[in-house]
């Protein structure tokens, strides 16, 4: 049910650690420890290099796009401690900020929903949690949320922008209080969520689940249901789906998705919150839907129902 | 509820070693992207590439593009047109949109050349399950259909028939084949009770002896199955099998019984050489009248949501889909619109089509279309516009302010200040409007001269936005009185933007420049009072300069302040002697 169409050939001159896809599905950014940002136009089954950014001194570890109301604007963390925003002006890329405030390598960054502005999280290997954002004029402010997560944070991600109370359209020129939350997962096998109040982060609360390093998190996308779900995946090869019903935020219950053998590293969600792809040690990329009871499954020939998207995994060589 | 089945299909990524190699992984809006890796960052090796991966749907829209056009409207159609009609006429209705939907396959199939088979098989299983499900077709007919079915389908066309029609006894065959309106079934019945036994009779009387050829056909006609499975080879299908039976043995079978029948004609067919294909099971579903199997296996077969998000929601119209506990997603016929609809935002101009059928999907079709809608590349400003116009119609306010924000950067960082200014008053985006009336200040400054003059002219009441963009607008117009020769309009208009604080302190200097000529006009155009406040405002801008800062002033600067403080004080003298003459007099 799924092919290859397209293999981007980034003469990358080491492994590479990320690749993102911008807004539309039309520019491709790769970053990889031979220390570069690369940016591809993909349109039309193409490959066309549109920009090698030099700038860390380290492995790059992720890179994220901004919306593009901001503009062309990527993010990008590194081993070497810094976080670095690219921006494309006058058709030439270039940095536009580089943050270097945390004391270890940064893992990763997540920009916030539009609707707040132009917000960047940053997890680091020192603990902390760094909010970049933008001010305008070229300025940025940061916050620091210290000692986040004991020996370091190693994922950050965004809830959806949810206006609370009344769906009805602001006056022009007036913010909608808009509730801001992020979940963070770190190296003290914690989950955790942070909410802004008065201008200052605060966590929110813990989830417990894991018994070992939690690599990832992801907080799925709004489908204008009341409830609120996050995945998160650990070295103990477990992954989580964690909901919480009511609109305070206040009681979170984990479902286990599955029990890997291997570690799992990384949990993203589709666009409309559908699927749910986990990639893990055992070189295979599965994917999940939730079913009417509940229940995940591992989306297979739609004989389970009408799901239609298979498990990807790692070929043997010359095999097709 | 379904069980879970056993394996998920494996997709192998070509080339890789998974010995020295991990798969990271990243949604795309309509793709998937796959790296090689490792993800605890050991070892060193050149894992380089990335693989952009798809749903075959996706790949299909081009193949398809013309069965997705023309389904559309009949789609349309059928949510629209359902209301009025109740009964025998709602039910014509909707077998005539099940033949719509079957003229529209077939006319692909004669354009394209690629697509053909599936095109063939998919108009094969529409065709029966509209015999079956949407016609319903009660005993007698059915068979009628049928054979219409098998013979529409099947290129080696029933030489088994041609063979009958050409035998010794056509009238015996007339009575069978005489099906008018005015029979009933069992009429029918009996009529082919009596030629059956007819036919019995003249097998056993020996008559057709002499021929084996005859002989043979006589006992296909009495439904021998050995006899007729020995013209195998004639027929090239099970199914083909099928309705040639039921022809000579039970032609009045009724709806529930062609279970049986099918199932025995499958294996006798096959004879447990080879295994069913997925065409074959589809087909049994059919016969064995289960629906939701149907749909089931289709949507595994056929790699498309196309056939079955419409066959599915032509099956809902006859109200045969009960409430049913579906493994994902709440409502079947929802859920398969959904994916179908999604596939469809892959493709540069489909994805207009998939904003209707989102629209008929009451549970989540909003939703759906918020977050697809999104992310549809702007290429063009037209493009933009028709994406807007379907935000708009739908009350979507976020998405509409979010593009109009998109539009507005693009303009910007093209130098296009004039539409830049628009999307951004669309957007309602006063720091934008804010960013953006600097920038033509800044302009105007450098180079003497506003650009997009229409625009600023016309802003009307969304100048008032922001405030910076209030200034724009005003001390445009000033420039217009001043061309105008409405001076003391353009006077009286200078003096309050800088009274009223509508002009940044930035621009002060500037105003105060555009004053000058006004002040050195042959008749007095600024009045004693007026003049006063043009001398605070000078004072109060050379007062909040820091010592540095006056430093720092060029003496271009510095003249400028005393050419002002002269012109300023001459102005007062000439209007002081002028009011004061009038005065006297």
């Amino acid at each position: 049910m799924v092919s290859v169409i397209n293999t981007v050939d980034t003469s990358h001159e080491d492994m590479i650690h990320d690749a993102q896809m911008d807004y539309y599905g039309t520019r491709l950014a790769t970053c990889s420890s031979d220390r570069s940002v690369k940016i591809f136009d993909v349109r039309n089954g193409g490959q066309i290099l549109i920009a090698d950014l030099r700038g860390h001194e380290g492995p790059v570890w992720q890179v994220a796009w901004a919306h593009p109301m901001y503009g062309n604007i990527l993010a990008s963390c590194s081993y070497d401690r810094k976080v670095i925003v690219w921006k494309e002006e006058n058709g030439t890329w270039e940095k536009t900020y580089e943050y270097t405030g945390h004391d270890s390598s940064v893992n990763s960054v997540c920009w916030a929903p539009h609707d707040y502005g132009l917000i960047l999280a940053c997890g680091s290997s020192d603990g902390a949690i760094s909010l970049l954002s933008y001010t305008g004029d070229g300025q940025w402010e940061v916050k620091k949320i210290s000692n986040a997560h004991t020996i370091g944070c190693n994922a950050v991600s965004w809830a959806p922008a949810v206006v609370p109370g009344s769906l009805i359209e602001q006056p022009s020129g007036q913010k909608p209080n808009y509730i801001k939350r992020f979940a963070s997962g770190g190296c003290d096998n914690l989950v955790k969520i942070w909410k802004e109040e008065d201008g200052q982060w605060k966590e929110e609360q813990k989830l417990e689940a894991h018994s070992d390093w939690v690599r990832d998190v992801a907080w799925a996308p709004s489908i204008g249901l009341p409830t609120s779900t996050i995945a998160s995946c650990s070295q103990d090869g477990r992954v989580f789906i964690w909901t919480c019903d009511d609109a305070s935020g206040n009681s979170w219950s984990p479902k286990l998705l599955h029990k890997f053998n291997d570690v799992v590293w990384h949990v993203s969600w589709s666009i409309t919150a559908n699927i749910l792809a986990v990639s893990g040690g055992d070189n295979k990329v599965t994917l999940w839907k939730e079913s009417v009871d509940g229940l995940w499954a591992c989306i297979s020939d739609v004989n389970k129902g009408q799901g239609g998207v298979s498990a990807v995994a790692e070929g043997q060589q010359n095999e097709q | 509820m379904e069980e879970l089945d056993a394996e998920p299909p494996v997709m192998v990524v070509p080339g890789a070693d998974p010995s020295s190699r991990q798969l990271c992984f990243a949604w795309g809006p309509a793709e998937v992207l796959l790296c090689e890796t490792r993800f605890d960052r050991t070892g060193r090796s050149p894992a380089s590439r990335v693989f952009v991966v798809r749903k075959d749907q996706d790949i299909y829209i081009h193949t398809l593009r013309k069965l997705f056009n023309e389904s559309h409207g009949i789609f349309i159609g059928l949510q629209r047109s359902e209301e009025e009609l109740a009964g025998k006429s709602r039910k014509s209705h909707l077998v005539q949109v099940s033949k719509n939907y079957r003229s529209v396959i077939r006319a692909c199939m004669e354009d394209m050349h690629q697509a053909v088979s599936i095109l063939s098989a998919m108009e094969l299983i529409w065709n029966l399950c509209e015999i079956l499900f949407v016609e319903a077709a009660a005993a007698g007919p059915l068979l009628l259909r049928l054979l219409d079915w098998v013979r529409l389908h099947v290129c080696d066309v029933d030489n088994m028939v041609r063979e009958v029609l050409s035998s010794e006894d056509p009238s015996k065959h007339e009575l069978f084949w005489n099906l008018n309106n005015t029979q009933t079934l069992t009429e029918m019945e009996l009529k082919w009770q009596h030629w059956h036994e007819e036919c019995q009779r003249y097998l056993q009387d020996g008559t057709f002896a002499s021929n084996s050829h005859t002989e043979s056909i006589c006992k296909i006609l009495l439904g021998d199955e050995d006899a007729i499975l020995e013209k195998k080879e004639l027929m090239t299908t099970w199914y083909h099998f099928l309705v040639t039976r039921l022809l000579y043995s039970h032609p009045t079978v009724k709806p529930m019984e062609l279970r049986f029948y099918a199932q025995s004609s499958m294996d006798l067919f096959l004879g447990g050489e080879c295994s069913p294909e997925p065409l074959d099971t589809i087909l049994m579903a059919a016969f064995e009248f289960e629906i939701h199997q149907v749909i089931k296996e289709c949507s595994i077969a056929l790699s498309n949501w196309w056939f079955v998000a419409h066959l599915t929601d032509l099956l809902d119209h006859c109200k045969l889909l009960q409430s049913h506990n579906l493994y994902f997603g709440s409502n079947m016929r929802e859920f398969l619109l959904l994916e179908y609809a999604s596939g469809l935002f892959s493709h540069h101009s489909l994805w207009q089509l998939g904003v209707d059928y989102f629209d008929h999907c009451p549970e989540y079709g909003r939703v759906y279309l918020e977050l697809h809608i999104e992310r549809i590349p702007l290429n063009t400003e037209q493009k933009a516009l028709k994406v807007l116009r379907i935000c708009e119609q739908r009350q979507m306010h976020e998405q509409v302010r979010s593009i109009c924000k998109i539009m507005a950067m693009k303009a910007l960082r093209n130098n296009r200040l004039g539409s830049a200014l628009s999307w951004s008053i669309r957007a309602k985006d006063a720091a934008f409007a804010t960013l953006i009336s600097d920038r033509f200040l800044k302009d105007y400054c450098e180079r003497g001269s506003f650009s997009d003059l229409d625009l600023i002219d016309n802003l009307g009441p969304s100048m008032l936005l922001s405030d910076r963009l209030t200034f724009l607008g005003k001390y445009r117009e000033f420039h217009r009185l001043y061309g105008e020769k409405r001076f003391s309009e353009a006077a009286r208009l200078l003096l309050m933007l800088m009274t009223a604080h509508i002009a940044p302190c930035s621009f002060w200097m500037t105003l105060l420049t555009d004053a000058l000529p006004l002040l050195e006009q042959k008749e007095v155009i600024f009045s004693a009072e007026q003049t006063y406040e043009l001398m605070r405002c000078l004072e109060d801008l050379t007062a909040g300069k820091s010592e540095k800062q006056k430093f720092q002033d060029d003496n271009v600067e510095t003249m400028k302040v005393e050419m002002l403080r002269l012109a300023l004080a001459r102005n007062l003298a000439r209007v002081i002697v002028k009011e004061g003459t009038l005065e006297g007099s």
